[in-house]
């Protein structure tokens, strides 16, 4: 099978080891991996933003480099969130691309349910000596229904243990623009997750979008924590070498 | 006054911040919230024993209430013969001026000095009780929580939990002035006590009062009632005491049928204080009748528009189907950041975020649809699957359209969306963006003030990239 690798614009400039994790796994699996040469981001900031236009140009960029591969994977819940439920209705009403957007969106995975579901992934290339706790970011969750996967994956990581924080569904106060827009904010909601993270003892945090994990990360290291490790799924389940 | 002048929401991000930094107000609110979020989880487990399932429940619901909103005018026409038929007043009111003006002169026909009150969030976006003060008549509050408030000279800054803000000491103090005794040491232990002590004073006020004002939680088309849900007691002695009731809601909260109001009650009380039925339920029909001994001589009900009209059939018709239980609010990482008073005007939390920008006006509410991660942890909860974020979203896309953003904003957005549509360029700006990031960092390699953007690194650090981009690794692999 040859899939497309789409990165995310948050990968791309601020870990790129993610990008490289995830390569791993898939091409580990047996995969023919591409990566879009002329992929960006996939508009998801103009949606939230409110401008339907500029979301809808960046969209179709995104559909036309995505659509001849048979599966488009995501290591992000938020970005494939926005591909699989947002491209259909932004696109709805324009004929020439309403069925393009359907197709890439039925195509279109995020990582770990990618791995789980189509690949059946059982052998893990790692191994994890600690306590992991498991960080649900609300796209991913509430708009994909992934719960199931990350958990079952990290449980065939040898070495490691699943330790889970109380309220692990409930938001880090990230929110794209929100985080920047409302900081202080921000800043009290991500605290209550810091403080879920210290008691549930683990050594890492781990998690399946970049913009929570930058968000709790970055709390964390002012909170004093510099311990505790922060870790996209991918990473945890292929190591964190860049490239 | 506009709707719009007793609207504080144009100053949500001032009023925000203040709240944030309310350690008092925060200690509250970190105390209060894990139980509401207990007691829907609660009433869930409840009903899923009781061998319901509750995605059906909701869509039920949902069903039922898309049903009244799809045909409002219709149901509102049924309600009102059957109301009057059963010996009720129906009058209209057109907004919160025209409720105030009503109410005012059915208290002065009758001759009334006091007018006790039930809960009633609607009375808030006619601002009643200063209407009625002004009038020279008295409004006593008599669910708990708004007695409190009411002495407070605030407002509630929860819809079903008015007073959900206020420390024990607070209350102490209110109390101990208003009811002229001396100040005590209170502890959780006491809140039995104080209750007694505001419903000894309460008694003497529904004895004395000519009018009562309540809400209703809904009205029943079939039978033309009201059906109010309530905890405290308070609202049967507001309805059925005083010689004149006057019941004032939205259009929007009609249902078909006594049938359709059980299957809403199984989710209502759940969603909102996780019980399985609130302490009271009552139907209130017609006034009293020749051979009955008790009720109101005369009820009247104020079905009050207030902008829920042009709803009904637009982008935002979703949001009359809500049934006011708080349970978004209640789930809502930002409002449990803030509380309620943030918010600016009379509903906060998501519902509220919608409801304001729709009500008091789009343009004098620009940050509300934007005071959301996106979590839909509010729209999970909903008992008739109300979708807010995309509600609060499709205002942000009004807003855009009628050009109420920032220009700087909107520069920005357009600068960004170009570059993304130009992938060599993009590129080209990502690796310097990276290096700027990195040299940003100080000697433990974090970037610790962000000038393009303060509000990130107010409160957290930001770790900068650690090499090249993921398209220059990528490229120079293929390469290799």
């Amino acid at each position: 099978m040859r899939l497309a690798l789409y990165v995310t614009c948050l990968v791309d400039l601020m870990r790129p080891a993610v990008g490289f994790a995830a390569l791993r796994l898939l091409e580990g699996a047996g995969c023919e991996v591409v990566v879009p040469p002329g992929q960006t981001c996939c508009g998801q900031p103009a949606w939230s933003a409110g401008n339907r236009n500029l979301a809808r140009d960046l969209a179709k960029k995104a559909i036309a480099e995505l659509e001849p591969f048979d599966y488009v994977v995501i290591p992000s819940g938020s970005c494939a969130d926005h591909i699989r439920n947002v491209y259909p209705q932004l696109l709805a009403d324009d004929a020439a691309w309403a069925a393009r957007a359907a197709a890439v969106a039925g195509r279109s995975y995020e990582l770990s349910r990618f791995l789980d579901e189509i690949l059946n992934l059982a052998e893990l290339p790692v191994e994890f000596s600690g306590r992991v706790t498991y960080h649900d970011s609300c796209k991913g969750l509430r708009g994909l229904g992934v719960k199931r996967e990350p958990r079952a994956l990290l449980s065939r990581v040898r070495g490691l243990t699943l330790t889970e924080m109380q309220d692990c569904e409930e938001c880090c106060g990230f929110g794209g623009a929100f985080a920047v827009r409302f900081g202080e904010v921000s800043t009290a909601i991500v605290d209550r997750k810091c403080e879920a993270i210290a008691a549930s003892g683990a050594d890492a945090v781990v998690g399946g979008d970049l913009g929570c994990l930058l968000n709790i990360e970055g709390r964390l290291r002012r909170r004093g924590d510099t311990r505790t490790q922060v870790l996209h799924l991918a990473e945890a389940l292929a190591g964190t070498e860049p490239a | 006054m506009s709707i719009a002048g007793h609207s504080q929401a144009m100053f949500f991000q001032a009023r925000a911040t203040a709240q944030v930094r309310n350690a008092g107000l925060q200690k509250t609110l970190k105390k209060v919230r894990p139980l509401f979020v207990a007691k829907r989880a609660k009433g869930v487990v409840g009903l899923v024993e009781d061998g319901f399932d509750i995605e059906e429940l909701r869509g039920a619901c949902a069903a039922i209430r898309r049903r009244v909103v799809d045909d409002l005018d219709v149901w509102l026409e049924i309600f009102e013969e059957r109301a009057s038929a059963s010996g009720a007043e129906v009058l209209w009111a057109r907004d919160g001026g025209e409720v105030a003006r009503l109410v005012v002169d059915i208290a002065q026909r009758h001759g009334v000095t006091k007018a006790v009150k039930s809960k009633s969030m609607l009375s808030e976006e006619a601002r009643l009780n200063e209407a009625l003060s002004a009038a020279g008549i008295c409004p006593v509050e008599t669910d708990l929580g708004e007695y409190i408030v009411q002495l407070a000279g605030e407002t509630p800054s929860h819809i079903i939990a008015p007073a959900v803000h206020k420390t024990i000491g607070e209350v102490e103090s209110l109390f101990a002035e208003a009811h002229q005794r001396p100040l005590q040491e209170r502890s959780s232990a006491d809140i039995p006590a104080m209750a007694a002590e505001a419903r000894a004073v309460l008694r003497q006020h529904f004895l004395s009062a000519e009018m009562g004002i309540s809400g209703a939680n809904f009205l029943i088309a079939e039978s033309g009632s009201a059906a109010l849900v309530t905890n405290e007691g308070n609202g049967r002695m507001v309805t059925t005491m005083p010689r004149v009731h006057v019941v004032i809601t939205g259009i929007e909260k009609i249902v078909p049928t006594l049938e359709d109001f059980s299957t809403l009650m199984r989710l209502l009380p759940r969603s909102a204080t996780g019980q399985s039925i609130s302490n009271y339920v009552s139907l209130l029909t017609g006034a009293r009748g020749a051979n009955e001994s008790d009720g109101p001589e005369k009820t009247v009900f104020i079905l009050v528009d207030n902008g829920r009209a042009a709803l009904a059939g637009s982008d935002f018709a979703e949001m009359l189907r809500c049934i006011r239980c708080g349970a978004c609010m209640n789930h809502c990482p930002v409002y449990f950041s803030l509380g309620g008073h943030a918010y600016g005007w009379v509903y906060p939390g998501p519902m509220g975020s919608v409801l304001t920008p729709l009500y008091t006006g789009v343009e004098n509410a620009l940050d509300l649809p934007h005071a959301s991660t996106g979590c839909n942890q509010c729209g999970s909860v909903c008992p008739v699957n109300i979708p807010l974020p995309a509600l609060m979203h499709r205002l942000r896309e009004i807003q855009n359209e009628r050009g109420l953003r920032p220009w700087g904003e909107r520069l920005a957005l357009r600068a960004w969306a170009w570059l993304a549509g130009r992938p060599g360029l993009y590129r080209w700006v990502s690796r310097r963006i990276a290096r700027y990031l990195r040299w940003l960092a100080d000697d433990s390699g974090r970037i610790r003030v962000f000038g393009l953007a303060p509000g990130w690194t107010e409160g957290r650090d930001l770790t900068p990239p650690p090499g090249p981009t993921f398209h220059e690794l990528y490229a120079a692999r293929k390469r290799a």
